[in-house]
């Protein structure tokens, strides 16, 4: 009896675990209107990171408000942490069955259109919509003539330095904040920032994180300002095969050499850098971001404060938001990030009334108060004119002078290249990460030459692209 | 007479053997859904260029295009030569590890197991970020300090082409021997002590005994670990992408970096699926030979 009733356990057990199993593979989709009725019951799905600070905490009020101006609509949004949300993300649009919604940066969007699972909003946006928008973030968005959603910010990659000691190194900061400088200024400037104690140094003039695919960033950023903002040419030549490429290399070299930068320089990723510029390791740093004033900010405070979770060792800062330098007599550019709220679609054609509740969410999501709240605590610019508008009652502690600078950046923007196939453009990822990157940290280690680099490049886009597809000058 | 149309017998199924094969369903469905089925789709998409909407058939160009790619063949030469270091060394530091626990009273035992498992229940990512404050450039770093110590200077461990292998390898080398510990010493506890008091009668020495009745006798617990070692580390990834990415110059990227990058970074799941396949022909046929010549005399 025993015998039979434990079987019978075990098979109930046995079979629950395989139901389980198979339940995962189940699943219905449940968020599109089926009927192509505007004012239909619909559910619009987004995956968004914690943009800012506080971003996450607000989703259910967002989700309120929406509502509130939709009555049938109803905004699910799933939180992601930044370390999660490409891979989640991607595994959704691999199945088939991305959000509606993803927040993420406009460089991605080529990937996803060369999928086929990027909704274009270019005929339901409306006119209205789009006016709200500063021309320059939204061409960001595009890809071809297709547009696959809203910007939310556009952000400036600079490089930030330590007021007290920029001073101290006799650099007018204020000076370079308002009319840039040259390659060779600022080679002079990071020497003059190096500090020797005892025969070792004890504080850097330049440190950049380049470990890993943060030497990608370096990279992209320094060569906008050497006359190459974009990796291809107006007549779609491949542009990193240009002499400047070479002498931006020499610059990156040269740096290591002086001793401005550290040798270990390969090895120093984003927040190691971050932490040297906090104790005083170095006297600039990059990437800078905006936000990083805040960050600086929020870190004196606790030094004042004696709060034990300060950066260990850290000094109070004054960040100071400071141009990269242009090379090789050309004219400098910024290189900006533009992060938005892209539209997906799934395996199934979406019906346009779908369509049309998904642009309203993210558009509803990326101006008026959500942008406005958003980008203040990222101290970035609006870039919204209903964002701009809300933007008037929420004071932000912002030095005057930063903000100038960045205005003054966001002027000399490199433009979107909406018009670059998504082939080409492909093509230009991979041999950037297999052989860009990989060449640079062996650059920046002291293992091979610029010159070397610069030929392995050239012969990698060559067989890319073909010799009539390179720029040779 | 011969027997040539025999009635077949419709076999029953019936009481345990019934209750057997129920259980065994349910692994069986398992291993459809999660094995089998994966690998006959990779087999199919390796054949392809996939999309989620509209793949197209490509035929063997995702295979040719996968060994005429240098960088294909040089993360092959990498993962031998990971391969290589590590597994080797890790066997025989685990074996010592184990001879030395097991004269130790059975608490003592326990406690060192648990020791030396802990790294294998731990996060691979928490591990990883020790070991990247470990391999820290900067003077700073615990490694440069030790080198520094003893006037061998401070190294670029992960950043340098020279050391960002050996320093995946020292990684390996010092953790992850918890599983091979448990097993070797499960094998050490079965071996008969009347083989040891006859050694001894005979006047053996500790290495004597090792040499001629515990290598013997762990013969085939060694190829198991050896051929599971081998697997395991040609299809290593999580250590090059955390600590490495790779680089520099792609000193570090391992073949299962390679396909993660080829299917999750650039979406070409086609190739990435081809270049499994291969590496799993490639392990297949190392398998092979590591039992056709080294388990010749291995008895189970």
């Amino acid at each position: 009896m025993m015998k039979k009733k434990m079987r019978v356990l075990a098979s109930v057990f046995a079979l629950s675990m395989a139901l389980t199993t198979l339940s995962a593979c189940g699943g219905k989709d449940d968020k599109a209107a089926n009927v192509d009725d505007p004012n239909a019951k619909d559910t619009i799905t987004a995956l968004l990171p914690p943009v800012s600070a506080n971003f996450q905490s607000n989703f259910d009020q967002m989700a309120k408000e929406f509502n509130e101006k939709y009555p049938n609509l109803t905004l699910k949004i799933e939180p992601a942490s930044w370390e999660d949300m490409t891979q989640k993300l991607d595994t959704q649009v691999n199945a088939g069955s991305p959000p509606d919604i993803a927040f993420m940066g406009s460089d991605g969007i080529s990937k996803y259109v060369q999928q086929g699972m990027l909704m274009d909003i270019s005929d339901t946006a409306t006119e209205e919509m789009l006016k709200d928008y500063d021309a320059a973030p939204l061409e960001y968005m595009k890809n071809g003539k297709g547009l696959y959603g809203f910007p939310a910010y556009m952000e400036v990659h600079a490089i930030g330095g330590n007021k007290e000691f920029m001073e101290k190194a006799g650099i007018d900061y204020k000076k370079v904040q308002k009319e840039g400088w040259t390659f060779d200024e600022f080679r002079e400037a990071i020497k003059k920032g190096v500090v020797t104690e005892n025969g070792k140094t004890s504080r850097y003039g330049f440190v950049f994180a380049t470990a890993g695919v943060t030497s990608k960033d370096y990279l992209g950023i320094l060569v906008k300002s050497a006359g190459m903002p974009s990796p291809f040419t107006q007549d779609l030549k491949y542009a990193y095969t240009s002499k400047n490429f070479l002498e931006v290399l020499k610059d990156i070299r040269v740096m290591i050499d002086d001793g401005s930068m550290p040798k270990e320089l390969s090895s120093i990723d984003a927040g190691k850098r971050w932490n040297m510029f906090l104790t005083g390791q170095t006297m600039i740093t990059g990437k800078g971001l905006a936000g990083f004033e805040r960050s600086a900010k929020l870190n004196n405070e606790k030094l004042k404060n004696k709060d034990a979770s300060a950066v260990k060792g850290s000094i109070p800062v004054d960040y100071v938001v400071l141009p990269v330098p242009s090379f090789a007599g050309a004219k400098a550019q910024s290189s900006v990030a533009v992060d938005g709220y892209v539209t997906f679609r799934g395996k199934k054609e979406p019906t346009a009334a779908h369509k049309a509740n998904v642009v309203k969410a993210a558009n509803f999501l990326s101006s008026g108060k959500i942008a406005a709240t958003t980008n203040n605590e990222l101290f970035v610019a609006q870039i919204t004119e209903s964002g701009r508008k809300a933007a008037e009652s929420m004071p932000v502690d912002r030095d005057p002078d930063n903000k100038a600078a960045v205005e003054t950046m966001l002027k000399a923007a490199v433009p979107a290249r909406p018009d670059i196939p998504t082939d080409l453009g492909a093509k230009a990822i991979k041999l950037e990460d297999e052989v860009i990157v990989p060449k640079l940290q062996a650059l920046i280690a002291g293992e091979i030459t610029p010159e070397a680099m610069y030929e392995a490049v050239r012969t990698a886009a060559v067989d890319a692209f073909g010799e009539d597809g390179v720029v040779k000058d | 007479m011969t027997e040539y149309a025999k009635p077949i017998k419709r076999r029953k199924i019936k009481g345990d053997a019934a209750w057997g094969y129920a259980f065994i369903a349910v692994a069986l469905l398992v291993f459809a859904m999660f094995t089998l089925y994966p690998v006959i789709s990779a087999l199919i998409i390796s054949f392809q260029k996939y999309k989620p909407i509209g793949s197209e058939f490509v035929g063997f160009e995702n295979y040719t295009e996968t060994f005429k790619d240098k960088l294909f063949w040089k993360a092959i030469v990498n993962t031998v030569v990971y391969t290589v270091l590590t597994v080797p060394v890790s066997l025989l530091l685990s074996f010592a590890v184990s001879i030395m626990i097991l004269p130790l009273k059975k608490k003592m035992q326990t406690v060192f197991k648990a020791v030396y498992y802990l790294p294998a229940v731990a996060s691979g990512v928490a591990l990883s970020l020790v070991w990247l404050w470990i391999f820290d450039p900067m003077p700073v770093g615990i490694f440069n300090k030790v080198t520094s110590f003893f006037g061998l200077g401070t190294h670029n461990w992960l950043g340098s082409s020279a050391y960002a292998m050996f320093s995946l390898v020292l990684m390996a080398w010092l953790s992850s021997h918890g599983t091979s510990i448990i097993i070797y010493l499960a094998a050490l506890l079965g071996i008969d002590g009347s083989y040891y008091e006859a050694a001894e009668l005979d006047g053996a020495s500790f290495f004597q005994k090792l040499w001629y009745i515990v290598v013997p006798c762990l013969k085939p617990t060694t190829l198991f670990l050896l051929v599971t070692g081998v697997i395991g580390s040609f299809q290593v990834f999580q250590n090059a992408y955390l600590m490495t990415g790779g680089g520099p110059d792609n000193a570090t990227t391992m073949v299962g970096l390679l396909i993660f990058n080829n299917a999750f970074k650039y979406f070409e799941f086609g190739k990435a699926a081809a270049q499994s396949l291969v590496l799993a022909a490639i392990i297949a046929v190392i398998s092979f030979i590591q039992f056709k010549f080294l388990g010749k005399d291995v008895e189970y």
